[in-house]
């Protein structure tokens, strides 16, 4: 889970062109919309990208992307879910 | 047409120094090669870093040249937002066009795809400015900042009170080299102040972004008075030594009221003819202006950005112009000829703002 985490903040950090952002400046649990990263819904759609891209998952419900979405932890506890056990 | 069009403010963003700083203090930049890029400024001064994170290259470009522009005419929002570009975002349309091949159209990101689109500055522009007005984005090629223009110049004449127009167009490798493959560009590389001594076929290529801020009445900080403007589509040589003494007398003015030609000329052989017409008539001393920003669509802007500060600084920069050994004697009627690969020619007349109008402010 560790690793998963730590190669997400570095795909988001390259997806979203975040410039002055280093991987361990984004908490696990931290907001990526709003107050934390503040990001927006452009954004959003890029990490609904990102999921497609590399880990081959469509979210087809924009409310369950709004849930998937809500942090590093968020994000990869949804990826794992949808992994072959 | 009636009414008049002032230039109350102007920004330029090019391959030479003309962003920040004094003109006439700033040093000629040279390119070695055949590919001018843009002096780039500092963005962050002028857009917030979360946006500046998403924008490409022109885009970038042209939200900072329109927002110094309206900066410098101490106006937050514009009457109407009138663009022209040839190719709009090269570097996003590039991506979309390689994601769509690299992903086999499938999980394509949305940023690339909505900058793509011709009309994403005016966006930026207008979001960033509130500014609900009208908003047009001309492309049309070689014609693309002469629509742009002209569409403005109507909107003046229909009550607008301020209008800004813009244009911007960049260069990438990948276009360079496509360009290239169609005989845009010289085979020899050169450097660029030595364009005129390469007569061959082909030229350099270019790329920039100038926004003017267009008003109806003349102040005491306006530029220059645009008079002027007419396009031609491919004309014969023949048309356009007609047409330009046409030109001329429509606005009253005698081939040797003309103080300077600022001349498109770019060591082109194929079309260097056109300019040669310019030679027909006794019109004051000729200036080619592409080794300073080479040729793109929308170079005509450079030019009518050049044409204006000379005529508020009643100076031309001539570290710039090695072929000019002294100013000009008087600087108050300026042509601007220019061609887009010899289909689209256009006209620009510029005229000092006359001190014995009234001028408002």
């Amino acid at each position: 889970m560790e690793e998963l985490k730590q190669k997400l903040k570095v795909q988001i950090i390259e997806a979203l062109n975040l410039q002055d952002t280093r991987p361990e400046d984004i908490d696990d649990n931290a907001p990526l919309f709003g107050d934390g990263l503040g990001l927006d819904s452009i954004d959003s759609l890029e990490l609904m990208v990102l999921l497609e891209r590399y880990y081959q998952i469509k979210v087809e419900d924009p409310r369950e992307g709004r849930k998937i979405l809500q942090s590093v932890q968020s994000m990869a506890e949804f990826i794992q879910s949808k992994q072959p056990a | 047409m009636k009414g008049k069009c002032y230039i109350q403010g102007m920004a330029a963003i090019s391959p030479q120094h003309t962003f920040d700083g004094d003109l006439l203090s700033q040093p000629m930049a040279v390119t070695q090669g055949n590919m001018l890029s843009c002096v780039e400024p500092d963005y962050r001064a002028f857009i917030a870093p979360n946006s500046l994170r998403r924008m490409t290259r022109v885009l970038k470009m042209g939200l900072a040249a329109s927002l110094k522009c309206l900066q410098d005419a101490a106006v937050a929002v514009p009457g109407a937002i009138v663009t022209g570009t040839g190719k709009g975002s090269l570097q996003d349309t590039e991506r979309f066009i390689k994601e769509i091949r690299d992903f086999e159209e499938r999980a394509l990101n949305p940023t690339p795809f909505i900058q793509s689109t011709y009309n994403a500055v005016n966006g930026l522009i207008a979001l960033q400015q509130k500014c609900t007005q009208y908003n047009n984005t001309f492309v049309h090629r070689g014609f693309s900042f002469e629509h742009a223009l002209l569409d403005s110049m109507l909107l003046l004449s229909e009550g607008k009170p301020d209008v800004l127009a813009g244009a911007f167009d960049e260069i990438t490798t990948e276009h360079f080299f496509i360009k290239g493959r169609i005989g845009h560009w010289k085979k020899e590389t050169i450097s660029s102040d030595t364009l005129y001594e390469h007569v061959s076929p082909g030229t350099i290529s270019g790329e920039g972004a100038a926004f003017f801020l267009l008003t109806q009445e003349a102040t005491a900080q306006s530029y220059a008075q645009l008079s002027g403007l007419q396009m031609l589509y491919k004309p014969s040589p023949e048309k356009l030594q007609h047409a330009l003494g046409q030109f001329l007398t429509q606005h009253g003015v005698q081939p040797e009221d003309i103080d300077l030609v600022l001349s498109g000329a770019n060591a082109d052989s194929n079309h260097q003819h056109y300019y040669d017409v310019l030679n027909s008539y006794a019109l004051g001393t000729q200036l080619p202006f592409k080794h300073l920003c080479g040729d793109y669509e929308t170079a005509a802007a450079f030019a009518l950005w050049l044409g204006a500060s000379f005529l508020k600084q009643q100076q031309v920069p001539l570290q710039w112009f090695p072929m000019l050994k002294e100013q000009p004697r008087s600087l108050r009627n300026i042509l601007i000829y220019n061609h887009f690969f010899g289909e689209q020619h256009s006209f620009m007349l510029l005229q000092k703002v006359d001190q014995t109008v009234s001028i408002k402010g």
